[in-house]
């Protein structure tokens, strides 16, 4: 019977987070091949089972990030598909939807294509790419849309760039919904965030940084949604990074826009008060706005208007990030191994929100928002899920990350929980 | 002057929101000798002896680099300078790499010149020489602000109180940041005067704003700190037309006059656009301290080469990490 049972587990002791409750359950979860058979307390462990001592942890849905770079093909000196996929997992992140702004863009079935070989040789979990919506990101013609919806792009993105002709991106949107195809909206106005660095304001005077005025992003996005009314399109705010552009996602959401809209963990973390001695390990796009920024934001994910949490996993290599002035360093942060420690240790420990917020937000309406089934703790379910302990911290030394960067504001810093193991279809991946 | 040194030296002069009112004070007050020292037949002293100063400018600056060029002299020290040509920009040497460089030379002093804001504090981070920003971007300058607080001192001794008013474009000005942050330090107040679109609402808190001349000359200034202006920056226009700024911001004639009048000192960090920031007549001006500027930049760049003191390798790097102004 032993051979069997090689495949059974019983991880006892924990703690459950679940969607339902912003408290945890205790619970013995039992895993026989793939799935969940049993959650109960006092599970016997049936003859052969290895055991897991979980006391001290709690175990919840593993995560899933709609809003990653992994820089495969083309910018692999950052990230690969590989290194992507293991920093995720070192993360708790067991899917991660891909931005198509490689080497070349991916704007094409064919380009889709390359990448799902790659991933289905090199990654260990759960990975979607998107396609462009114009062709190389250029913001002047249409992407090869058909192909790419027939490879199985969950969405179309320009990533970083917002597409500024207004025309053509009406006439995406419209194209788009024939496809059933959301629209993943960056949204920025050039013509007024320009060479900006970080955000303008106090900070940006005083460092003698180009600013970039949240009104760039709130023009754009009453654009986007305006352009989404009127062609009925579906559309996806990514990484709203001010309250009043929040509020218009409200008021949309209110009015019956076909719209979601994340947030970043560093958005509701940090503010350009952070930003000392010009480390661009605090740069990206949308920037870090302020101290009312991120309570307003933080109010909106624990209020629902935020439909996900998505890092924006950003990774780029030292030299190109501290090696130069911070105005010419390139935007964005790596995130993948850092959202659920510091969102637990910033918001969880502290009581700002409850287990099931981030369970929601960061597993369950991520995959719903794709289409895809949520990964309960649950009996019958799919063994999906990591451990995480309270009791332990971690320390985002450059060795401890699996990324091939390490640009991000935690680099050598030590935040309260630990992702301890995360489990995927039986298999145990850390 | 070895009994001056009570308060402990810095590695680096990067800004001059992290200079304590003492550590200005104390430049203030050792830049005072140093001035005296024109006068006499011979200038140098030999507290630098045996040291290296390296003018590494990125950006072309006859005034500044000249002038730290003279204090590094008069202090004894060898200079070298060090004008980054664009080609090895061009090469795609990091800036990184040329500090690398500079290292093995066994440099004990950098004054780095750089368009692009928070350069000094990389290089500080990566070399043990003391390093001076001598104007980063839009960031900061303080040589030029310790040698505005000297010149003010010099006809203010007790200077707090006093108004200055600054006039022009503060958005796209170090000197502004500052020498207003200095100002504001040494309890002078700070008026700015300027079209919208260059004094940003978002500006240091302590800087009060005013509409027009007639706003702000009612406020008293003892002193009017002119900014150059250019008409437009990497495309950007911010008013129609220099004649418009002139008419509008601009020291005419009239508005000269009743500067006269009222007996306001004129500074300017030089070089003066005649016509726009300031007419053909005020430059002759008895109370201009334009030309003293230049003078005290000499004395007040002694007094910080001086004052600062490179990492010799046996202790803990000081002064860099420090906050921007």
């Amino acid at each position: 019977m032993s051979a069997e049972n090689e495949n059974v587990r019983l991880f006892r002791g924990g703690e459950i987070a679940s969607e339902e409750s912003p408290f945890l359950q205790s619970a013995d979860v039992l895993v026989e091949g793939d799935r969940i058979t049993r959650v109960g307390a006092g599970l016997e462990a049936p003859d052969g089972a290895e055991i897991d001592d979980c006391a001290g942890c709690v175990l919840m849905p593993a995560m899933f990030d709609l809003n990653v770079h992994a820089c495969e093909p083309g910018k692999e000196q950052k990230e690969t598909i590989k290194s992507c996929s293991e920093a995720a997992i070192n993360g708790g992140v067991t899917g991660i939807v891909l931005m198509p702004n490689t080497l070349p863009a991916i704007d094409s079935g064919g380009l889709v294509q390359t990448v799902l070989d790659i991933v289905a040789e090199k990654s260990r979990i759960a990975v979607l790419q998107t396609g462009c919506i114009t062709k190389g990101r250029a913001g002047e013609e249409l992407a090869a849309i058909a192909g790419m919806a027939a490879k199985g792009v969950p969405m179309l993105t320009d990533d970083g760039d917002a597409v500024a002709d207004s025309r053509l991106l009406r006439r995406a949107m419209e194209y788009a919904k024939d496809f059933d195809l959301p629209l993943a909206m960056h949204c920025e106005e050039k013509s007024l965030s320009g060479r900006g660095a970080i955000n303008e304001g106090p900070v940006s005077y005083r460092l003698g940084l180009p600013g970039i005025p949240s009104i760039s992003e709130e023009i754009c996005l009453a654009r986007d949604i305006r352009l989404a009314r009127y062609t009925g399109a579906q559309i996806h705010i990514q990484h709203v990074s001010t309250a009043k552009g929040m509020e218009s996602i409200r008021r949309a959401k209110n009015d019956g826009v076909r719209i979601s809209c994340e947030v970043a963990p560093h958005h509701l973390i940090f503010n350009e008060e952070d930003i000392v001695d010009y480390d661009a390990n605090y740069k990206m796009n949308p920037p870090l706005r302020t101290a009312e920024d991120n309570e307003q934001l933080l109010q909106g994910l624990i209020e629902g208007v935020f439909d996900v949490v998505a890092t924006d996993h950003s990774p780029h290599t030292e030299f190109e990030k501290q090696n130069g002035d911070f105005a010419s360093a390139p935007f964005g942060i790596t995130g993948l191994e850092t959202a659920v420690v510091s969102l637990y240790h910033h918001f969880i420990k502290t009581d700002r929100f409850g287990w099931d917020l981030l369970v929601r937000r960061y597993s369950a309406e991520p995959r719903r928002i794709l289409g895809l089934d949520p990964v309960p703790v649950a009996e019958g379910g799919i063994a999906e899920f990591l451990i995480f302990s309270t009791e332990r911290t971690t320390t985002f030394s450059r060795e401890y990350m699996k990324s091939k960067s390490a640009n991000t504001p935690f680099l050598d810093r030590t935040l309260d929980g630990q992702v301890v193991s995360v489990v995927r279809g039986g298999e145990v991946l850390k | 002057m070895s009994d001056e040194n009570r308060i402990p030296s810095r590695k680096d002069l990067l800004d001059i929101a992290s200079l304590s009112v003492e550590e200005i004070e104390h430049l203030l007050k050792i830049a005072v000798p140093f001035k005296d020292l024109f006068k006499r037949s011979v200038k140098k002293v030999p507290a630098l002896r045996g040291k290296t100063v390296l003018n590494l400018f990125y950006e072309p600056s006859t005034r500044t680099s000249s002038s730290f060029e003279v204090a590094a002299s008069r202090l004894s020290a060898d200079v070298t300078n060090f004008t980054v040509s664009l080609s090895s920009v061009v090469k795609g040497e990091s800036i990184i790499d040329t500090i690398d460089t500079l290292q093995a030379m066994r440099t004990d002093y950098v004054v780095i010149r750089h368009s692009a804001a928070g350069i000094p504090n990389l290089i500080a981070k990566h070399t043990r020489a003391s390093v001076v920003n001598a104007g980063d971007g839009f960031h900061a300058h303080p040589t030029q602000a310790l040698l505005d607080m000297f010149t003010i001192r010099e006809v203010f001794p007790e200077s707090a109180g006093r108004k200055v008013l600054i006039v022009g474009d503060i958005l796209h000005s170090r000197v502004a940041r500052s020498t207003s942050t200095i100002l504001n330090k040494l309890g002078v107040e700070v008026g700015v005067l300027g079209p919208s679109t260059l004094v940003p609402a978002a500006r240091h808190g302590f800087m009060r704003g005013f509409k027009d001349w007639d706003e702000a000359f009612a406020w008293k200034p003892d002193i009017v700190y002119l900014l150059r202006v250019q008409l437009e920056r990497q495309g950007e226009p911010f008013f129609p037309s220099l004649g418009e700024y002139h008419r509008v911001y601009g020291l005419t004639t009239k508005r000269y006059q009743r500067v006269k009048d009222e007996g306001i000192y004129l500074m300017h960090p030089g070089p003066v656009n005649r016509g726009v920031e300031i007419d053909n007549e005020a430059m002759t001006y008895e109370r201009s301290l334009i030309n003293t500027q230049v003078e005290n930049g000499i004395a007040a760049r002694m007094a910080v080469l001086y004052w600062l003191k490179p990492d010799t390798g046996s202790e803990a790097r000081g002064g860099a990490g420090a906050k921007e102004s």
